[in-house]
């Protein structure tokens, strides 16, 4: 149980990060699935910076070298983001079509720059930047409760990052004025128009944030499932948290009980591979648990979703 | 210093292909009701668009109380406290009321305590003091997906009075409202009027310039024709000046002369997608030969009502055509039954907008010879078919069949759909606001066009918001208020006031 | 007032616009002026990186057989290479394709990879580990191909028919599932133990014929594209000159009227994914048992995603994929020469196919640039006209 707890969570998290990140942008109006792309190109820039500062060797800075990588992260996805924010916007491409493209472009730019970065720092043109395990900690006495204790045992360092983070995250989206006109502007961005805000740099903004929060939530993908950088960074964390996001109703409530039912879903059927004492072959049955579960509840909730009104749409002021 | 507050001098506007405002140059004085009119496309909107930042001219130049401004944006104009009720409520559907007035000028509150948050809780008391100041109450905590038109366009006003608007700008305020509706609404504006604000009503309707308005500016195809003293002007000068020409108010029509029952419907019942019943108990027949209109205030079950008779919604109840039971059919099997129908919304349902005009006159046929052998089209008979209707209806169309209709005006989009429901010889018509946004000479024609199936003996459900056109065109007239049929009388029996009363529920039979 | 821009004196900015706001010709000058601003950019990266682009280019056409190498290894020649890149070219066409019709039909079909995958393992360990003679395994494996993708996409079809599932949603969430499913029944049934990838399936029943001596010369001939190019055609024909094509249109275009219209919109959504996924299956099974033998476990083709940029690049336009398509082979295929001969890393071409995509993502944008300078210069003519009448009155 408490295995499934703690794996569960070191993989919901990081997912339910990204997601926010979705929403944020999808609640603005902006169709994002470049969030596969921001997550990637987020972990290659904290990876990069580590590498960099580091050269290589992490022995005894590992703590300052992931808090490094976190900012770096968030920056990097942040700054690649402004692709998509501004294919989008300005240049009024499809949005679906150009998080393709992100996409893409995000696995080719990312692939060369690692090539280069490693020939350029330790002569070698491989594409993989190790990285380690991010540090765990564990409370004190709470962590000896049963069931509840678990949630307190081997904690990942980036786990209570991201609460806080998911925390500002809502009360920014739900709370403040940039909010209230984000949200606004999913459903009828003429009537944020007419009030005499901005349509195009506040979307902008969004994608911007959605970006950074990929970025983070890549970077702890990295730190935790991989163990490093590598082309895996872009085995579908984006797409899984679109779903997420989706399956949530476009609110961060509900989609982290969507995060939280894959990373369970995912932890506890390795647990039962491992209880069952099922071969590998065997897991890769286990593994579309999370999958199966994610179409059947959709096949329930669909039809009560509500996209933002707005979604997908490119805003022209000159049509009404 | 003279005593206007507002003066646009010599605006020229160009879009693409059209200038919509050519060297219009006016003057309003504060504490005036200024009307302009105008035909749809007259460049009204687009003059007061200007003013309210959302374009900016091409050429001339704006002075705000005297001083000269370059209005740039929405933002701008509010600074200037000019405020503007659009058309088209621009307002955010799952946002309550509040939420949609402060948006843009958020009061602050913090947050547990420190950060910093939008104050919705206090705002919720001080909207509900500012609508009730103005006569304008509304539930402040409403969202607008639950409230009505008229709600909405409250809402509409009182944002501009949230923000203190001192110039006040309605684009067609009453084209969504009944009689009475209306009524309440101008004296609305009169008490603004009163207490000092500066109200530009951008309307072509000539009655109620007549009845608020202290001077009145007509423009006809994008120039100012005249600005002129409302209560010395007659309003047959100002209809001819805003037409450029003689016109006619009456519509000509015969008698009635009724034939067999075309269509019956009995016992309809409707509910929309979130399980709400919104045609209830509803039960009535058509006879050839005869305009069956529908009034109501828009979303009380009209349109659903003419998209069930169709078969594109779900209903319960029975609907016969010709003595046939069709309730079961699919929409294809109800329209070769002999069902044509005129949506509302032309171009979101009526039409293909990136298709041809061709395409689109075959719309209901391209499955049939001679569109259609075995599966493949034959793309000449597209544009033969679409040939014929375009000579028989005079559509105008830059390249004939093969244009995309996307380009094609209003009205000759309009004049397409109609003719591809009347060239399809159906026993029932089914029209739904049929001249929505058209100018005078296409509202004309295609009145015409109704009595004459009508004469030839098509049963035609007419449903529209314009009480004017019903009255003048009805045989017999149903209302309906919140899903139920109010009331079905024959025309000359209601005035214009009973109907009313009608659509806002407050007269029962 | 505006200041009067004066839009027409220059005289190459004006032939410019002439050319791309062509209406007619849109379709292809606008993605090709696209193409030629990504070269540009790569140029300007390869430059940066001390390396000269028209080597770099060369050596790309010169690798996939478009352009003669300095020289070639024994029993190969131009046409070797040629006919390598068309195998690769050949589910790319396919998938491409697919991607297209869902579009028409206003469908995003995000899951071709997973519907190149469900029939290219089936027609792998039926036909392909079969003893069936090529006569008799090669049809089938087509059927198989066809009949599997089109099951998959009705699937994803029917589930948004039904449930209102986005697509989007559940071909991804379909992808994994077949994915993980496929990945176990070839780790316990069908596993090579020295590859770790499925058993290779018999040369009979591959849709490539391999290592083929022809000519004096060894080559790969792909079957697959004998079928990739007339349905390109046949993709045309059914969306221009058909009555499904018709009403797909319609649905894709506007929901709303194809209903109004009579059209059932549920089997028009379910028709256009299974046609999609049976070009996708078409893709799989000439990815699966063509390009390739065998099947790697828990591995999604790239080509899924790549087959949308492409269907972009294409303008959607089944003819205009053909050569979309034969653009980003060609750049994929040549990487290898090209990182040998000029020394850059061989992700180089991965990055010019990913600007290209995305300054053709910007066509629409360029398409607008292009009708405002276009009605700059009508203006400005107008003006001027006027002014040279009034100048006359004078």
């Amino acid at each position: 149980m408490n295995y499934i707890i703690i794996e569960g969570l070191a993989f919901a998290l990081p997912l339910f990060i990204i997601a926010i990140g979705g929403i944020f942008s999808e609640r603005s109006g902006v169709t994002n699935l470049a969030l596969e792309g921001f997550q990637g190109f987020g972990a290659f820039a904290g990876a990069a910076a580590v590498m960099a500062i580091s050269g290589g060797n992490l022995a005894g800075i590992e703590t300052p070298m992931f808090i490094t990588a976190m900012v770096f992260a968030l920056l990097g996805g942040m700054v690649f983001s402004m692709l998509h924010a501004l294919l989008c916007i300005p240049f009024k491409a499809n949005q679906v079509i150009s998080g393709v493209v992100i996409n893409i472009l995000a696995t080719a730019l990312t692939a060369f720059l690692t090539s280069q970065f490693n020939t350029v720092l330790f002569g070698k043109p491989t594409n993989k930047f190790v990285l380690g395990i991010c540090e765990k900690f564990t409370v004190p006495f709470i962590s000896e409760v049963p069931v509840l204790g678990a949630f307190f045992t081997d904690v990942y360092y980036y786990q209570p990052i991201i609460i806080a983070a998911a925390l500002v995250a809502s009360y920014v989206l739900y709370k403040s004025r940039f909010g209230l006109r984000l949200r606004a502007c999913g459903d009828n961005p003429h009537a944020v128009d007419a009030a005499g805000i901005s349509v195009s740099k506040l979307r902008f903004i969004a994608v911007m944030i959605s970006g950074a929060l990929s970025g983070l939530g890549g970077m702890c993908f990295a730190y935790s499932i991989s163990a490093s950088f590598s082309p895996t960074i872009y085995s579908g964390y984006g797409f899984l948290a679109i779903a997420a996001l989706i399956f949530g109703n476009w609110k961060i409530g509900p989609t982290l009980l969507a995060c939280l039912l894959f990373g369970f879903a995912r932890s506890g059927g390795y647990k039962l591979a491992q209880v069952l004492g099922l071969t590998s072959a065997f897991a890769d049955i286990i593994m579309i648990l999370p999958y199966v579960l994610t179409l059947l509840l959709l096949m329930f909730f669909s039809s009560t979703n509500r996209a933002p009104r707005a979604l997908g749409e490119i805003y022209d002021k000159g049509k009404r | 210093m003279n005593d206007y507050i507002v003066e646009m001098r010599h605006i020229t506007k160009r879009f693409p292909g059209i200038v919509a405002n050519d060297d219009v140059s006016i003057s309003i004085k504060k504490g005036e009701i200024y009307a302009i009119l105008g035909e749809n496309g007259a460049g009204k909107s687009t003059l007061m668009s200007m003013l309210f930042g959302m374009y900016e001219p091409d050429e001339g130049e704006i002075f705000i109380r005297g001083k000269r401004e370059s209005i740039s944006s929405p933002a701008y104009a509010a600074k200037l406290n000019i405020g503007m009720v659009h058309q088209h409520f621009k307002l955010v559907q799952n946002y309550t009321i509040t939420e949609n007035i402060i948006l843009g000028m958020e009061p602050k509150s913090r947050f547990l305590g420190f950060l910093p948050s939008v104050d919705v809780k206090g705002t919720n008391k001080k909207i509900a003091e500012l609508s009730k100041r103005y006569g304008l109450e509304v539930d402040p905590k409403k969202k607008i997906e639950e409230i009505g038109v008229s709600t909405q366009q409250r809402v509409e006003i009182l944002k501009m009075l949230y923000r203190e608007a001192e110039i006040l700008i309605f684009d067609e305020p009453t084209a969504v409202l009944t009689p009475q509706e209306i009524e309440f609404l101008l004296e609305i504006i009169r008490e603004l009027r009163n207490s000092g604000k500066t109200i530009i009503l951008i309307t072509h309707k000539l009655e109620e310039i007549k009845k608020v308005a202290d001077r009145c500016a007509i423009l006809c195809r994008g120039k100012l024709v005249d600005v002129l003293d409302v209560k010395t002007t007659s309003t047959k000068t100002m209809a001819n000046l805003m037409v450029g020409r003689e016109i006619n108010f009456r519509t000509e029509k015969t008698e009635a002369n009724f034939g067999e029952k075309v269509l019956s419907v009995s016992g309809l019942d409707v509910r929309n997608d979130d399980g709400v019943s919104v045609v209830k108990d509803v039960s009535f027949d058509i006879k050839a030969g005869e305009i069956f209109a529908v009034a109501g205030v828009s979303g009380n079950g009209q349109e659903e009502l003419a998209d069930a008779i169709a078969g594109l919604i779900k209903s319960s109840g029975s609907i016969s055509l010709k003595g046939a039971d069709i309730s079961e059919m699919t929409v294809r099997e109800r329209s070769e039954m002999g069902i044509s129908y005129i949506p509302q919304d032309r171009q979101e349902v009526g039409l293909v907008l990136d298709f041809s005009l061709g395409e689109n006159l075959a719309l209901k046929d391209y499955y049939k010879e001679p569109f259609c052998k075995n599966g493949i089209l034959h793309h000449k008979a597209f544009l033969i078919h679409g040939q014929k209707l375009i000579d028989e209806y005079d559509i105008r169309s830059g390249q004939g069949a093969k244009t995309q209709v996307r380009s094609m005006s209003g009205g000759n989009q309009q004049k397409a759909i109609v003719a591809r429901e009347i060239i399809s010889d159906s026993a029932l018509m089914i029209f739904v606001q049929p001249t929505r946004g058209l100018d005078i000479g296409a509202i004309e024609n295609i009145h015409r066009q109704i009595l004459s199936e009508r004469d030839k003996g098509k049963a035609i459900l007419l449903i529209s918001l314009e009480l004017e056109e019903i009255i003048s065109l009805a045989d017999t007239i149903g209302v309906m208020y919140s899903g139920e049929m109010q009331t079905i009388a024959a025309a000359g029996s209601l005035t214009s006031n009973q109907v009313g009363e009608f659509m806002m529920g407050v007269r029962s039979v | 007032m505006k200041k009067p821009k004066n839009a027409l004196k220059n005289p190459f900015r004006r032939g410019f616009i002439a050319i791309l706001g062509n209406e007619k010709y849109q379709g292809f000058t606008i993605p090709l002026f696209a193409i030629i601003l990504s070269l540009l950019a790569a140029s300007l990266l390869l430059l940066s990186l001390g390396k000269n682009p028209l080597i770099a280019f060369r050596s790309l056409l010169q690798g996939s057989g478009l352009l003669p190498k300095a020289s070639y290894a024994a029993k190969k020649n131009i046409l070797t290479d040629f006919m390598s890149m068309l195998n690769i070219l050949t589910p790319m066409i396919f998938a491409a394709l697919a991607v297209a019709v869902a579009l028409k039909a206003g469908l995003f079909n995000i899951g071709i990879s997973g519907q190149m995958l469900v029939p290219g393992f089936i027609a792998s360990i039926t036909v392909g580990y079969s003893k069936l003679p090529a006569a008799a395994a090669l049809p089938l494996v087509l059927i198989i191909g066809i009949m599997g993708g089109a099951a998959v996409g009705s699937l994803i079809g029917w589930l948004k028919h039904r449930f209102n599932i986005n697509e989007v949603v559940s071909s991804i969430m379909l992808n994994y599932i077949f994915s993980y499913i496929i990945s176990y029944f070839i780790n316990t049934n069908y596993i090579d133990a020295v590859s770790r990838q499925s058993r290779y399936i018999s040369a009979n029943t591959r849709l490539t014929l391999a290592n083929i001596e022809l000519f004096g010369l060894k080559m790969d001939i792909p079957l697959g594209f004998i079928l990739a190019v007339p349905a390109a055609f046949l993709v045309k024909f059914l969306m221009d000159k058909t009555r499904v094509g018709y009403e797909l249109k319609v649905v894709g275009l506007n929901k709303k009227a194809a209903q109004y219209a009579g059209i059932n919109v549920g089997k028009n959504i379910v028709m256009a994914m299974a046609i999609s996924g049976a070009l996708a299956g078409l893709a799989g099974v000439t990815y699966y048992l063509g390009n390739f033998n065998s099947i790697q476990p828990r591995v999604l083709s790239s080509l899924g995603f790549d087959s949308i940029a492409v269907c972009l690049l294409g303008n959607s336009h089944p003819i205009g994929i053909l050569f979309s398509s034969l653009l980003i082979t060609v750049i994929s295929k040549g990487s290898n020469y090209m990182s040998s001969t000029i020394n850059v890393p061989q992700e180089i071409s991965q990055l010019i196919t990913g600007l290209i995509l995305l300054f053709s993502a910007c066509g629409a944008y360029i398409k607008h640039r292009v009708s405002l300078a276009k009605d700059e210069i009508r203006d400005e003519k107008l003006r001027l006209k006027q002014e040279n009448e009034e100048g006359d009155r004078v």
